[in-house]
């Protein structure tokens, strides 16, 4: 063969996927968990908290609470599915199934979560 | 539990060892599991209470002020606080070692990693102990 090797890319099916995502959604709720520190720690100085608070209520960070509630759950669902694999090897038989009831709670838990956050917004309670 | 294959090649005559020697890595895997499912209960009740339960824009300074008068509360957050962090960092440190290959630019990632959360623990330990309700 001549030229460059085929790259060594580890094509994998749903748990590949499974993997990356798993790797995206942590790092994105890492990051959310350094900024709610800081936020929270504002408590210090009451008036200056409600003031930063307030902002968590408008349409734009209440689609980015539904983003990190979709993170979460993906993360915690899946991370259950992570330690069944490892506690039960014979689990790894109904792989694909599992990962489906992953990806499928995680998507409804995530709709009816997210119907909650932005209720206000649809009741037209609040337009910005 | 089945702990994973720790990498101890055999050498001859080398008797076959039943239980592998306990590492940093298989301690920290042990770990990453433990505090995954308490982290489940943790974080999701959490969310449920300040983004489900009540609305966002209910948990102002009040809020955090009744809830915070009662220890229990404090020490739930701040075992969200701790084990979240503690996890995620973990976490990270797993990606940095496979994404972050050469030598200098891991070992500056890694530093600026442990130092921001060593940084935001000791900070929002401080934030849960030292408030002093309105």
């Amino acid at each position: 063969m001549t030229g460059r090797a085929a790259p060594s890319v580890y094509r994998g099916r749903g748990g590949q996927w499974a993997f990356v995502t798993h790797r995206i959604t942590g790092v994105l709720v890492f990051l959310f968990l350094l900024l709610h520190i800081v936020d929270v720690s504002l408590i210090a100085r009451p008036d200056l908290y409600d003031e930063i608070h307030e902002l968590y209520g408008n349409v734009v960070l209440r689609l980015f609470e539904v983003g990190l509630l979709f993170a979460l759950l993906f993360h915690s669902l899946n991370g259950l599915r992570v330690v069944m694999v490892d506690l039960f090897p014979g689990a790894i038989a109904n792989e694909r199934a599992v990962l489906r009831a992953v990806v499928v709670l995680t998507v409804v838990l995530t709709a009816l979560g997210g119907y909650v956050i932005m209720k206000p917004f649809l009741d037209g309670r609040i337009f910005t | 539990m089945s702990a994973p294959a720790t990498a101890r090649p055999m050498t001859g005559g080398e008797q076959l060892q039943r239980r592998p020697r306990q590492n940093f890595e298989t301690w920290s895997w042990i770990f990453m599991r433990v505090s995954g499912l308490i982290l489940l209960f943790l974080a999701l009740l959490h969310f449920a209470i300040t983004h489900i339960v009540n609305d966002v824009t209910d948990t102002d300074s009040r809020f955090v002020a009744q809830r915070w008068d009662n220890p229990l509360w404090r020490l739930f957050d701040w075992m969200l606080l701790a084990l979240a962090l503690l996890h995620g960092l973990n976490g990270l440190r797993w990606i940095v070692d496979d994404y972050v290959r050469a030598p200098v630019a891991r070992t500056v990632t890694k530093a600026v990693l442990y130092s921001v959360s060593l940084s935001l623990f000791a900070y929002g330990t401080l934030t849960i102990v030292s408030f002093d309700s309105l």
